[in-house]
Protein backbone atom coordinates (compact mmCIF):
# COMPACT_ATOMS: atom_id res chain seq x y z
CA UNK A 1 0.00 0.00 0.00
CA UNK A 2 0.72 3.63 -0.02
CA UNK A 3 0.48 5.32 3.02
CA UNK A 4 1.23 9.01 3.48
CA UNK A 5 1.48 10.46 6.60
CA UNK A 6 0.66 14.40 8.25
CA UNK A 7 2.63 14.92 11.00
CA UNK A 8 2.59 18.31 13.01
CA UNK A 9 5.35 20.43 14.21
CA UNK A 10 8.59 17.94 15.92
CA UNK A 11 9.10 17.95 19.53
CA UNK A 12 12.56 17.88 20.05
CA UNK A 13 14.01 16.20 22.54
CA UNK A 14 17.46 16.88 22.50
CA UNK A 15 20.39 15.23 23.13
CA UNK A 16 19.73 11.62 24.78
CA UNK A 17 22.47 8.96 26.08
CA UNK A 18 20.63 6.87 22.21
CA UNK A 19 21.07 10.35 20.18
CA UNK A 20 19.10 13.08 19.56
CA UNK A 21 15.08 12.19 19.57
CA UNK A 22 13.21 13.98 17.56
CA UNK A 23 9.19 13.04 17.99
CA UNK A 24 7.24 13.72 15.08
CA UNK A 25 3.15 13.49 16.10
CA UNK A 26 1.00 11.93 13.68
CA UNK A 27 -1.84 14.13 12.61
CA UNK A 28 -3.53 12.01 9.88
CA UNK A 29 -3.12 10.50 6.68
CA UNK A 30 -4.11 7.74 4.22
CA UNK A 31 -3.43 4.65 3.21
CA UNK A 32 -4.23 2.73 0.12
CA UNK A 33 -3.91 -0.69 -1.46
CA UNK A 34 -5.22 -3.25 -3.63
CA UNK A 35 -6.72 -5.08 -0.12
CA UNK A 36 -7.02 -2.10 1.99
CA UNK A 37 -7.43 1.38 2.57
CA UNK A 38 -8.25 4.15 4.81
CA UNK A 39 -7.17 7.12 6.69
CA UNK A 40 -4.76 7.56 9.04
CA UNK A 41 -5.72 8.67 13.07
CA UNK A 42 -4.23 11.46 15.17
CA UNK A 43 -2.31 10.20 17.57
CA UNK A 44 0.25 8.38 16.81
CA UNK A 45 4.55 9.08 16.10
CA UNK A 46 7.55 8.77 15.11
CA UNK A 47 10.44 8.52 17.53
CA UNK A 48 13.57 9.16 15.35
CA UNK A 49 16.84 9.19 16.84
CA UNK A 50 20.07 10.68 15.18
CA UNK A 51 22.94 8.14 16.03
CA UNK A 52 26.53 9.33 16.11
CA UNK A 53 27.16 8.24 12.39
CA UNK A 54 24.46 10.60 10.82
CA UNK A 55 21.50 7.96 10.22
CA UNK A 56 18.73 8.18 11.62
CA UNK A 57 16.39 5.67 13.30
CA UNK A 58 13.07 5.60 13.37
CA UNK A 59 10.51 3.74 15.37
CA UNK A 60 6.55 4.71 14.19
CA UNK A 61 3.66 3.96 15.49
CA UNK A 62 0.06 4.78 14.02
CA UNK A 63 -3.41 3.45 13.75
CA UNK A 64 -5.20 2.68 10.59
CA UNK A 65 -8.95 2.99 10.27
CA UNK A 66 -9.65 0.78 7.14
CA UNK A 67 -12.76 2.49 5.02
CA UNK A 68 -14.82 -0.18 6.34
CA UNK A 69 -14.32 0.34 10.14
CA UNK A 70 -11.63 -1.86 11.34
CA UNK A 71 -8.48 -0.56 13.09
CA UNK A 72 -5.36 -1.35 12.46
CA UNK A 73 -1.99 -1.15 14.91
CA UNK A 74 0.93 -0.34 12.35
CA UNK A 75 4.59 -0.17 13.70
CA UNK A 76 7.90 0.17 12.10
CA UNK A 77 11.31 0.86 12.59
CA UNK A 78 13.34 2.09 10.14
CA UNK A 79 16.73 3.38 8.79
CA UNK A 80 16.95 6.97 7.03
CA UNK A 81 20.49 7.93 5.84
CA UNK A 82 20.16 10.61 3.91
CA UNK A 83 23.86 10.94 3.18
CA UNK A 84 23.27 7.30 1.09
CA UNK A 85 20.03 8.11 -0.22
CA UNK A 86 18.39 5.07 2.07
CA UNK A 87 15.14 5.46 3.97
CA UNK A 88 13.83 1.87 4.26
CA UNK A 89 11.14 0.35 6.85
CA UNK A 90 10.24 -2.91 8.51
CA UNK A 91 6.49 -2.18 8.69
CA UNK A 92 4.13 -4.80 11.07
CA UNK A 93 0.79 -5.01 11.55
CA UNK A 94 -1.97 -5.77 14.18
CA UNK A 95 -5.77 -6.41 13.83
CA UNK A 96 -8.58 -8.09 15.49
CA UNK A 97 -10.92 -7.68 12.40
CA UNK A 98 -11.28 -11.23 10.65
CA UNK A 99 -10.95 -9.66 7.10
CA UNK A 100 -7.57 -8.25 7.56
CA UNK A 101 -6.51 -10.67 10.01
CA UNK A 102 -3.82 -11.42 7.26
CA UNK A 103 -1.89 -8.72 7.94
CA UNK A 104 -1.23 -10.30 11.53
CA UNK A 105 0.94 -12.96 9.58
CA UNK A 106 3.19 -10.97 7.24
CA UNK A 107 6.26 -9.10 7.42
CA UNK A 108 6.73 -6.18 5.01
CA UNK A 109 8.98 -3.36 4.00
CA UNK A 110 8.63 -0.13 3.26
CA UNK A 111 10.65 2.69 0.63
CA UNK A 112 10.14 5.98 2.43
CA UNK A 113 10.08 9.45 0.84
CA UNK A 114 9.87 13.36 2.47
CA UNK A 115 7.46 15.06 -0.36
CA UNK A 116 6.12 18.51 0.16
CA UNK A 117 3.38 17.74 2.14
CA UNK A 118 5.05 14.80 3.98
CA UNK A 119 6.56 11.75 4.31
CA UNK A 120 5.28 9.30 1.67
CA UNK A 121 5.88 5.15 2.30
CA UNK A 122 5.80 2.61 -0.29
CA UNK A 123 4.99 -0.73 1.80
CA UNK A 124 5.17 -4.31 0.42
CA UNK A 125 4.45 -7.69 1.54
CA UNK A 126 7.38 -10.20 2.43
CA UNK A 127 6.10 -13.17 0.12
CA UNK B 1 12.08 -3.39 -3.63
CA UNK B 2 15.53 -3.94 -5.01
CA UNK B 3 17.47 -6.45 -3.04
CA UNK B 4 21.10 -8.00 -3.59
CA UNK B 5 22.45 -11.25 -1.42
CA UNK B 6 24.31 -10.08 1.83
CA UNK B 7 24.78 -14.25 3.43
CA UNK B 8 23.93 -17.23 4.36
CA UNK B 9 23.63 -17.92 7.79
CA UNK B 10 23.39 -21.42 9.49
CA UNK B 11 23.10 -21.70 12.88
CA UNK B 12 23.11 -24.87 15.09
CA UNK B 13 20.01 -25.21 17.59
CA UNK B 14 20.35 -26.61 21.08
CA UNK B 15 17.37 -28.45 22.46
CA UNK B 16 14.65 -25.56 23.39
CA UNK B 17 14.36 -24.57 26.73
CA UNK B 18 10.06 -24.60 27.15
CA UNK B 19 9.25 -21.68 29.48
CA UNK B 20 5.34 -23.02 28.70
CA UNK B 21 2.30 -20.98 28.31
CA UNK B 22 3.09 -16.75 29.07
CA UNK B 23 0.29 -14.03 28.42
CA UNK B 24 1.50 -13.54 25.04
CA UNK B 25 0.92 -17.29 23.80
CA UNK B 26 3.54 -20.06 24.16
CA UNK B 27 7.27 -18.88 25.29
CA UNK B 28 9.89 -21.43 24.13
CA UNK B 29 14.02 -20.72 23.90
CA UNK B 30 16.30 -22.39 21.10
CA UNK B 31 19.82 -21.76 22.41
CA UNK B 32 22.17 -21.16 19.80
CA UNK B 33 25.41 -23.52 19.55
CA UNK B 34 26.89 -22.30 17.18
CA UNK B 35 27.29 -21.86 13.28
CA UNK B 36 28.81 -19.81 9.77
CA UNK B 37 27.61 -17.13 7.56
CA UNK B 38 29.55 -16.57 4.30
CA UNK B 39 28.41 -13.57 1.46
CA UNK B 40 30.54 -11.46 -0.79
CA UNK B 41 31.42 -9.02 1.70
CA UNK B 42 31.50 -11.16 4.83
CA UNK B 43 32.01 -14.49 5.89
CA UNK B 44 32.53 -16.38 9.63
CA UNK B 45 31.31 -17.94 12.63
CA UNK B 46 28.49 -17.58 14.78
CA UNK B 47 29.52 -17.40 18.84
CA UNK B 48 27.80 -19.75 21.21
CA UNK B 49 27.42 -17.42 24.14
CA UNK B 50 24.34 -15.12 24.09
CA UNK B 51 22.71 -16.29 20.93
CA UNK B 52 19.78 -18.05 21.11
CA UNK B 53 16.08 -17.37 19.67
CA UNK B 54 13.14 -16.38 21.25
CA UNK B 55 10.38 -18.23 20.46
CA UNK B 56 6.57 -17.19 21.05
CA UNK B 57 3.86 -19.46 19.85
CA UNK B 58 0.90 -17.33 19.33
CA UNK B 59 -2.81 -17.74 19.54
CA UNK B 60 -3.37 -18.14 15.99
CA UNK B 61 0.02 -20.25 15.32
CA UNK B 62 1.79 -17.64 14.37
CA UNK B 63 5.90 -18.47 15.72
CA UNK B 64 7.03 -15.06 16.52
CA UNK B 65 10.68 -15.24 16.37
CA UNK B 66 13.50 -13.27 18.21
CA UNK B 67 16.33 -14.02 17.25
CA UNK B 68 19.59 -12.50 18.43
CA UNK B 69 23.26 -14.14 17.04
CA UNK B 70 26.74 -12.57 17.73
CA UNK B 71 28.88 -13.10 14.63
CA UNK B 72 32.54 -13.05 14.28
CA UNK B 73 34.24 -12.41 11.04
CA UNK B 74 37.53 -14.22 9.84
CA UNK B 75 39.23 -10.72 10.55
CA UNK B 76 37.83 -10.63 13.69
CA UNK B 77 35.15 -7.82 13.88
CA UNK B 78 31.89 -8.75 16.44
CA UNK B 79 28.68 -8.08 14.26
CA UNK B 80 25.43 -7.85 16.71
CA UNK B 81 22.51 -9.23 14.66
CA UNK B 82 18.82 -9.12 15.74
CA UNK B 83 16.48 -10.37 13.43
CA UNK B 84 12.26 -10.44 14.13
CA UNK B 85 10.58 -13.25 12.07
CA UNK B 86 7.44 -15.01 11.96
CA UNK B 87 6.97 -18.21 11.24
CA UNK B 88 3.26 -20.28 9.76
CA UNK B 89 1.94 -22.88 7.39
CA UNK B 90 -0.27 -26.35 7.01
CA UNK B 91 -0.55 -27.69 10.01
CA UNK B 92 1.19 -31.32 8.43
CA UNK B 93 3.93 -29.22 7.60
CA UNK B 94 4.65 -27.47 10.59
CA UNK B 95 4.22 -30.93 12.31
CA UNK B 96 6.94 -32.55 10.02
CA UNK B 97 9.28 -30.00 10.59
CA UNK B 98 8.81 -30.91 14.33
CA UNK B 99 9.34 -33.90 13.84
CA UNK B 100 12.45 -32.89 11.89
CA UNK B 101 11.44 -34.29 9.03
CA UNK B 102 13.19 -32.28 5.70
CA UNK B 103 10.59 -29.60 4.22
CA UNK B 104 10.58 -27.63 1.21
CA UNK B 105 10.83 -24.28 2.84
CA UNK B 106 8.60 -23.23 0.21
CA UNK B 107 5.88 -24.80 2.13
CA UNK B 108 5.47 -22.24 4.46
CA UNK B 109 6.12 -19.04 5.76
CA UNK B 110 9.62 -18.21 7.05
CA UNK B 111 10.63 -14.51 6.72
CA UNK B 112 12.65 -12.59 9.10
CA UNK B 113 13.81 -8.83 9.11
CA UNK B 114 17.80 -8.59 10.31
CA UNK B 115 19.55 -5.74 11.51
CA UNK B 116 23.30 -5.14 12.45
CA UNK B 117 25.55 -3.53 14.48
CA UNK B 118 28.99 -3.27 14.17
CA UNK B 119 31.99 -0.85 15.41
CA UNK B 120 34.46 -2.10 13.22
CA UNK B 121 35.22 0.14 10.21
CA UNK B 122 35.41 -2.53 7.75
CA UNK B 123 31.61 -3.62 8.40
CA UNK B 124 29.73 -0.47 9.06
CA UNK B 125 27.99 -0.78 5.87
CA UNK B 126 25.72 -2.71 8.13
CA UNK B 127 24.76 -0.22 10.25
CA UNK B 128 23.75 1.27 7.25
CA UNK B 129 20.70 -1.21 5.88
CA UNK B 130 18.24 -2.89 6.65
CA UNK B 131 17.65 -6.67 5.16
CA UNK B 132 15.03 -9.46 4.72
CA UNK B 133 15.63 -13.22 5.11
CA UNK B 134 13.73 -16.34 4.11
CA UNK B 135 14.31 -19.17 6.47
CA UNK B 136 14.89 -23.34 5.65
CA UNK B 137 14.45 -25.15 9.25
CA UNK B 138 16.41 -28.25 8.89
CA UNK B 139 16.67 -30.73 11.87
CA UNK B 140 19.71 -29.50 13.01
CA UNK B 141 18.79 -25.49 12.72
CA UNK B 142 17.78 -22.84 10.59
CA UNK B 143 19.68 -21.89 7.40
CA UNK B 144 18.72 -18.27 6.38
CA UNK B 145 19.36 -16.61 3.44
CA UNK B 146 19.55 -12.96 3.38
CA UNK B 147 19.55 -10.16 1.33
CA UNK B 148 20.19 -6.15 1.86
CA UNK B 149 17.48 -3.91 0.56
CA UNK B 150 18.72 -1.61 -1.85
Amino acid sequence: MLLRLATSPTADVGATPHGTLSIFPVIGGSFEGERLRGKVLAGGGDWVSGRADNALELDLRVTLETDDGALIYMTFTGLRDDAHQYFRTLPRFETAAPKYAFLNRLLAVGIGEIRADGPVHIIEEIL
Amino acid sequence: MNTRPLMMLRVNVATPQSVGAVPHGARRIAPITGGVFEGPRLRGTVLPGGSADWLLLRADDVLEMDLRVTLRTDDGALISMRSFGMRHGPPDVIAAIARGEAVDPAAYYFRTTPRFQTAHPAYAFLNRLLAVASGDRRAEGPIYTIHELL
